[in-house]
């Protein structure tokens, strides 16, 4: 627990399979929402996480009790997110329109989704532009909409939806997961820096001296020590950033 | 060196309904974005999403936060809007936030938000902004709201702005809601003798034997050079230097030789002229971290 908490993947990993069934059933009362499970469980994860980072082992509450409460915040604004009615004004439809014929050009030429790169090119309208549209493009189908396009309805999207217990959809989830958000402070410093610290002080290697460091990068042991405290200090720069003075 | 902590505005909004919050919220941010200020609202998605159609053509000047998982632990909290914050200000001399509060419903966490809350006033003290914290009354506790009083001087609530009568001052307030480190066994001391460098070599041992991650070890390793690094400029030297294991976290204390200090907010001010960084790092990178007086010397505790 404290592990994930603390963004460890492997435990994060662990965390999410526990309780991936549990999730599950949070999501079924959600069903008459329009949401596709698979995002209701996706959410439903980003929600453990979460509550992974705040729990104190400490308190009385155990931690499923604790977590619960997270996962179904995140599940509910998910269906409130989707379930939004979007009005858009006059220049939102025209972007709208644009963007649709971008995307069907792009489709009809390459017979693949464009990127949001290759929308923003095609149509002059920048990413957080074109995310708000696409937002606002999101329907979320219902349980109920018959799956046919003959006159006579035969199955419905919801016989489809894989029994909720089934593994196939835990999987999917589990497949997806990613820490997208763990911090990793090394990502700031540059190559050489990364290298020295890493290996001075055995995050996820064997520990060298700074002299075994400076040989194998072709420097002195002093040299490696004032990276060393170039890396350091960069590192503290980046946490202690502080507000204009005016 | 003091620097200036009456810059910031820091009050609550309490709510019963969306009309109400959009009825407060968006005049509130239009007027300062009429006024060249910059704007930032901070909330869960929907939250976001309601804004940006509310505000309509001014949305584009509107810097939005999805906060859903920003509220894990106090000091990480105030350094992701410190973050925001300083951003916004590099662009406008000043700005205004609406920033809804994720509390969560367990009573055992109500007094750490509400510290969350006292620390803020103190965090920020010195930032140029107006910042309403937004508080949803449906559903959420009495507690918290009495909370919300108490560390917010002006509240709006359903008939306008009323000063806050149980306003309480930020430090008092800390004191009271933080809990005494309570002793600890089981620590042993580890050798530091050749300064931070020699503390990080054998803190880093330490920490693989216990099988912390990487990237925790690496958190440990800063927070622990910038404890070690004030009590050799401020404390007198290195005393002692303690690890283990308790309440399932790895605990580092360092014992520094000086007569410490007494100051309930000490670690939370964000990064300004004449207050050093330090303390302030090493709470972000850590779950928690005390400073106490214990019977060897000034003792600074950190919580992995």
């Amino acid at each position: 627990m404290i592990a994930a908490e603390c963004g460890d993947s492997d435990a994060c990993q662990k965390l999410v399979e526990a309780f991936l069934p549990a999730i599950g059933d949070l999501a079924r009362s959600f069903k008459n929402s329009r949401v596709e499970r698979l995002e209701l469980l996706q959410e439903g994860v980003a929600g453990l996480l979460i509550a992974a980072r705040r729990y104190d082992t400490t308190l009385n509450t155990p931690f499923w009790a604790y977590a619960a409460f997270w996962v179904r915040k995140a599940m509910q604004e998910l269906v409130a997110e989707l379930a939004r009615p979007v009005a858009l004004s006059d220049r939102a439809v025209r972007e709208l329109a644009q963007l649709r014929r971008a995307r069907s050009e792009h489709l009809q030429m390459h017979g693949v989704e464009p990127t949001t790169d290759e929308l923003s090119r095609a149509t002059g309208l920048t990413a957080p532009q074109l995310e708000r549209l696409q937002a606002t493009e999101r329907t979320p189908r219902s349980m109920e909409e018959q799956l046919t396009d003959r006159d006579e309805a035969t199955a419905t999207i919801g016989d489809t939806i894989v029994d909720p217990t089934a593994e196939q959809a835990y999987q999917q989830v589990l497949d997806a997961f990613e820490i997208r958000d763990v911090r990793d402070l090394t990502e700031q410093l540059d190559e050489r820096e990364r290298i020295v610290i890493r290996a001075h002080y055995g995050l996820g290697q064997d520990a060298q001296t700074l002299s075994e460091i400076g040989a194998g990068l072709g420097l002195t042991a002093e040299r490696a020590r004032q990276i060393e405290a170039a890396a350091l200090s960069k590192l503290r720069a980046a946490l202690s950033q502080s507000a204009p003075v005016r | 060196m003091s620097s200036d902590d009456t810059a910031l505005r820091h009050n609550a909004l309490v709510y019963e309904s969306k009309d109400e919050y959009l009825a407060r919220a968006v005049p509130f941010l239009k007027a300062g974005i009429e006024a060249g200020e910059g704007a930032v609202v901070a909330h869960t998605k929907p939250g976001l999403a309601m804004m940006r159609e509310a505000l309509g053509s001014e949305a584009a000047r509107v810097t939005f936060v999805d906060v859903s998982a920003a509220y894990t632990r106090p000091a990480r909290t105030l350094a992701a809007y410190h973050k925001v914050y300083v951003e916004q200000l590099r662009k406008t001399p000043t700005l205004r936030a609406v920033a809804d509060v994720q509390f969560g419903p367990d009573p055992d966490e109500w007094d750490l938000w509400t510290g969350y809350e006292a620390a803020f006033n103190r965090s920020f003290g010195h930032l140029p902004a107006w910042v309403l914290c937004s508080y949803d009354a449906n559903g959420t506790p009495d507690p918290i709201i009495e909370g919300v009083w108490q560390t917010h001087p002006e509240v709006v609530a359903g008939h306008g702005w009323d000063s806050s009568d149980r306003y309480e001052d930020p430090d008092h307030l800390l004191r009271r809601l933080t809990p005494a480190p309570a002793p600890l066994t089981g620590l042993r001391p580890i050798p530091f003798a050749r300064g931070a460098e020699e503390l990080r070599e054998q803190l880093a041992r330490e920490l693989a034997a216990a099988k912390i991650s990487e990237a925790q070890s690496l958190d440990l390793l800063l927070a622990a050079t910038e404890i070690a690094n004030n009590a050799m400029q401020h404390g007198g030297g290195i005393q002692e230097v303690r690890v283990g294991h308790a309440r399932g976290r790895f605990v580092c204390e360092i014992v520094d030789r000086g007569d410490g200090f007494d100051d309930p907010a000490a670690g939370y001010l964000a990064p300004r002229e004449g207050i050093g960084a330090g303390l302030w790092v090493a709470r972000q990178l850590t779950w928690s971290t005390e400073f106490f007086h214990s019977p060897t010397g000034f003792t600074t505790r950190i919580w992995l």
